[in-house]
């Protein structure tokens, strides 16, 4: 028996990384890259980076505003890719060490967030 | 699809050496009491960059800036007239920070002390019990702030009587200023950080790209540096008064990774479609006096502004201009993308200025040295120094005169 799906159809593989890399700010997303290993970064590029076009081709067929949380989430995975792509495309093996100078970088604001 | 083959040729030594090519003392970069004179000849009296107007979007639209380096608090409203008034943030009753939040909007400001209020225009509006003081309440406005708008920022002159307009300040570099993303942006990314650092010894990171090849070795990488320009450095350096300029060179042969390909791609349609075509081929930074950096690119909107604390200590913030709010997802990730990816640059400058700054504080070295690639940080020093002996001389005078 299924249980209730958490991401649109098609999109099941990622179902393991909702509850680690679907967060709500873009901080959020900053730290969990800082407090995760390259390892557990790799594993998360490997199941989603070949997924984002059909993720973000799926997602732009909806506006932003009529998002269900399926959809939200869906996004917020592709989201966390911007931050964990950098770590494995870019930083590699020079991630542990620029993670502490990272995090003096607060981020307080971006469009993917709602401002009250 | 053909890629042009990377050529270089940099600015020679004798195109800067009118800067001077004398080591620099290290006294600025430390000296509290340099830093007093920076204070009032540079920080008192120079435009400066505190905001953009896309955060004052309608009547009643306020914003709260710290201006550390003056010991101020600045409210910047946009009145029911749409006119944009800056004014100190002090209750003229007894000196009490006025406004506590850093924006939001309000038809009036009231003070929680003793709930002296005042308007959108900065009047003195009501005061309990205003009988007992012997005060006309048109002598009780808040202190103004001069404040201009230029590319859709705010700047503000903490002058009472500025000695020139923002656009006498700016001069040509206003025009080009207008062309820009953050000159019609209305919406806004931002990280902030702070350091333990001088203003100018943080501001100097981000004008040499000497660095690039031992800082950034990954994250600029070959996006700027190749063979024919191993260090990444300039195809040119232009200085307008104060101002100054470097034109960035990319390397045409640069991979991108698969998922930066896929951020990079719809900044890059984004961009075409604003009309950003002529920028995305002609890559510049703007680095306008005192405190604040502009880079020209459409796909990296971003500014950078350097706010001084104390002699070693600032604050860095870092702000992306994007046209609308995001439409799709696909923009959303991009803009997300390049926020994050900026960030990793600014993040990997940080340790290394605080191990500069500790480095020129011990007193091990009298002076620093710029070689001809680094004369935009020449010309830096030599603007800030130009004012601040200014300053002492007219100092000078007056207690002579006194």
């Amino acid at each position: 028996m299924m249980t209730a799906s958490i991401l649109p159809d098609g999109f099941a593989p990622l179902e393991a990384f909702v509850d680690r890399w679907a967060l709500t700010t873009s901080l959020e997303r900053s730290r969990r890259r800082e407090t995760s290993s390259l390892a557990e970064m790799r594993d998360f590029y490997e199941a989603c980076a070949p997924r984002l076009k059909d993720a973000l081709a799926y997602l732009d067929s909806k506006r932003l505003a009529d998002f269900d949380p399926m959809d939200e989430r869906l996004m917020a995975l592709c989201l966390s890719l911007a931050h964990v792509a950098l770590a494995v495309e870019i930083q590699g093996e020079a991630e542990p060490e620029n993670a502490a100078c990272r995090h003096e970088m607060r981020i307080t604001r971006t469009t993917a967030e709602r401002r009250a | 699809m053909n890629v042009p083959a990377a050529t270089f040729r940099p600015v020679s030594n004798d195109e800067v050496a009118m800067l001077g090519t004398q080591p620099i003392p290290v006294g600025p970069y430390h000296d509290p009491d340099y830093f007093a004179l920076e204070r009032e000849a540079v920080f008192k009296r120079t435009w400066l960059h505190i905001g953009h107007i896309s955060e004052l979007p309608g009547p009643g639209s306020f914003i709260v800036r710290s201006v550390e380096a003056a010991r101020a608090s600045i409210l910047i409203v946009r009145g029911k007239d749409d006119i944009v008034r800056a004014f100190y943030n002090v209750c003229t009753h007894r000196g009490t920070e006025l406004v506590a939040q850093s924006d939001g909007r309000a038809s009036s400001f009231s003070c929680r002390y003793h709930m002296w209020t005042f308007s959108d225009r900065g009047e003195l509006r009501a005061a309990p019990d205003f009988e007992r003081f012997f005060l006309d309440k048109a002598d009780c406005g808040l202190s103004k702030v001069a404040v201009e708008v230029a590319a859709g920022l705010i700047f503000i002159n903490l002058a009472p009587e500025p000695e020139q307009s923002l656009a006498a300040f700016l001069g040509p570099l206003k025009a080009e200023l207008e062309q820009l993303p953050c000159a019609t942006a209305t919406a806004l990314a931002e990280y902030v950080y702070e350091i333990d650092a001088n203003w100018k010894l943080v501001y100097d990171n981000f004008q040499e790209n000497y660095h690039i090849r031992f800082i950034h070795p990954r994250s600029i990488g070959t996006a700027t540096t190749a063979p024919v320009n191993p260090f990444g450095y300039p195809t040119r350096f232009e200085f307008v008064g104060p101002h100054r300029k470097q034109g960035l060179w990319n390397n045409p042969e640069h991979k991108l990774g698969s998922v930066q390909t896929s951020a990079m791609e719809p900044l890059v349609g984004d961009a075409m479609a604003a009309g950003f075509d002529a920028l995305m081929a002609n890559s510049e930074y703007f680095a306008l006096f005192p405190n604040f950096f502009m880079l020209n690119s459409p796909l990296l909107p971003f500014s950078h502004t350097v706010f001084p604390i104390g002699p070693e200590k600032s604050r860095g913030v870092i702000r992306f201009y994007w046209n609308g709010e995001d439409q799709d997802a696909t923009q959303r990730f991009a803009r997300e993308y390049a926020v994050a990816s900026t960030r990793d640059i600014h993040a990997e400058d940080r340790a290394v200025i605080e191990a500069g700054q500790r480095g020129i504080s011990s007193g091990a070295i009298k002076h620093i040295n710029f070689q001809a690639q680094e004369a935009l940080c020449r010309h830096f020093i030599n603007s800030v120094d130009a004012v601040v002996q200014a300053y002492k001389a007219e100092v000078a005078l007056a207690g002579v005169s006194a």
